[in-house]
């Protein structure tokens, strides 16, 4: 119960950095054998129910300064993009009118085969209010928790529920925030199905990069620029994570490999995740569960 | 005490609050830097290694509650990179204002290399070695353009709540 003044004592030091080493140790460990049910992962969701609000707060002041921030960033290429989607339009156009059509029709199939649940989810409108403290995760809070009915794997889109774009799911709910992982993260795979050929495989994320879509049998007829959609497949009965049919992004690279057992596909997104600022949160699965 | 413990406490919320929604959005090269790790080395820099130490487990242990890693791994680094800022201070004679820069940039560097080897030996790392490197060093050169802003201010709140010398143990 030495009081000591401004001198350095080498061996208190050596000896608190020792007790805090272990202590990091101790937590890793704890963690580790806890999982998701042990105290420090509670400790976690704790953390991030109480951040949640500020998060949001500060979202709110910075969002339109962002704005106009990305808004001079982009300038100089708005009239190319202008002219480029005018072009798009017209053509998304004609094909919507094509496409009514066959909707119609498959709507009634679905009627018939009572697939409808499946095909139009339920969604909960949420706002993103931070994306993840790391590098090394892709993650999004958005500001609808537990208390409005989310539960971890739900999926999450952008868009409407009539033409969603695959963000990723929900990985940990507090009462008032959740936790999605985006597909880019590396940890994310989503069983795909390539339009035209019909070709299957699995979307990885990866990082910052373009998707990666693997196990595609390299028979299949892809060109590029070919659309990807989640692929619903049912085992025993239980469906997927995903319900099918929810566009995740555009082929952009067919790369044949050597060995021709596969052909990994890389695949640009069809979320801009930087400039993600509302999502839907996709809730029929749970429902269905537990009805 | 009291005082110097709610500077420190406001100091890690800001950090991690900034990290996760003004930086999200101003990236570089699509890296944000990491606020934490500049805190612990300014903090130890300033303050020497046991108080280094101390807010490093500290930050470390905040943002690792935010994470889905295996929570520890942050607080076991940032407390290493305090004590090891701290104990190289006294050997740093130079009065150029580039030295808190340098030593920011490669303390954030090393940093981020020891926290993924950590986290690669506990098998939850599989981004691989070359994206690994250049979030490390993008990391490093982020947080070195941030250190002639976080510096002066990080001093004044430190100096501002510093308790009287007289340090019990």
């Amino acid at each position: 119960m030495a009081s000591v003044g401004a001198r350095p004592r080498p061996r208190a030091t050596r000896l608190l950095v020792a007790s805090l080493v272990s202590a990091s140790l101790v937590i890793i460990t704890l963690d580790y054998r806890g999982g998701e049910a042990g105290p420090l992962a509670s400790l976690g969701r704790a953390a991030k129910a109480s951040i949640a609000p500020l998060q949001e707060l500060v979202t709110d002041l910075v969002r339109p300064v962002a704005t106009v921030v990305s808004g001079i960033a982009n300038l100089p290429s708005l009239a190319e993009e202008n002219r480029r989607l005018r072009e798009e339009l017209a053509t998304a156009l004609t094909e919507v009118r094509q496409t009514r059509f066959q909707a119609e029709q498959l709507r009634e199939l679905e009627d018939l085969l009572g697939l409808r649940a499946e095909l139009d989810p339920q969604g909960v409108p949420a706002v993103v209010t931070a994306s993840g403290v790391s590098n090394f995760e892709w993650t999004i809070t958005i500001n609808r928790g537990s208390n409005d009915g989310i539960a971890v794997d739900m999926p999450v889109v952008a868009g409407s529920a009539e033409s969603p774009r695959l963000v990723g799911k929900v990985i940990e709910v507090t009462p008032i925030s959740a936790e999605v992982e985006l597909i880019l993260d590396r940890a994310s795979a989503v069983a795909a199905v390539v339009e035209g050929s019909g070709a299957v495989g699995l979307v990885w994320g990866q990082g910052n990069e373009d998707l990666l879509m693997e196990g595609v049998d390299p028979d299949a007829d892809i060109r590029g620029d070919e659309s990807v959609f989640t692929k619903g497949y049912r085992v025993d009965g239980q469906p997927g994570l995903y319900p099918p049919g929810i566009l995740i992004g555009q082929v952009s690279r067919v790369s044949p490999t050597g060995n021709s057992l596969e052909t990994p596909l890389r695949i640009r997104p069809a979320v801009d995740f930087a400039t993600l600022d509302f999502v839907l949160v996709l809730t029929t699965r749970a429902r269905e569960a537990a009805s | 005490m009291i005082r110097r413990g709610l500077a420190i406490a406001l100091l890690i919320i800001t950090a991690l609050l900034l990290q996760s929604t003004v930086f999200a959005q101003l990236r570089l090269l699509g890296v944000r830097p990491e606020l934490l790790y500049l805190v612990t080395i300014v903090v130890a820099f300033q303050e020497g290694p046991a108080e280094g130490s101390v807010v490093g487990f500290l930050s470390g242990l905040a943002q690792d509650l935010l994470l889905n890693e295996p929570k520890g791994i942050l607080a076991l680094t940032l407390t290493l990179l305090g004590y090891a800022v701290g104990m190289l201070r006294p050997f740093i004679v130079s009065p150029s204002p580039l030295v808190p820069t340098i030593l920011a940039a490669a303390g954030t560097v090393g940093g981020v290399v020891f926290y993924v080897v950590v986290s690669f030996l506990l098998g939850n790392f599989s981004a691989g070695a070359r994206f690994a490197l250049q979030v490390a060093l993008l990391t490093g050169a982020y947080n070195a353009v941030l250190t002639p802003i976080a510096f002066p201010l990080l001093r004044r709140v430190l100096e501002g709540s510093r308790p009287r010398r007289v340090v019990r143990f």
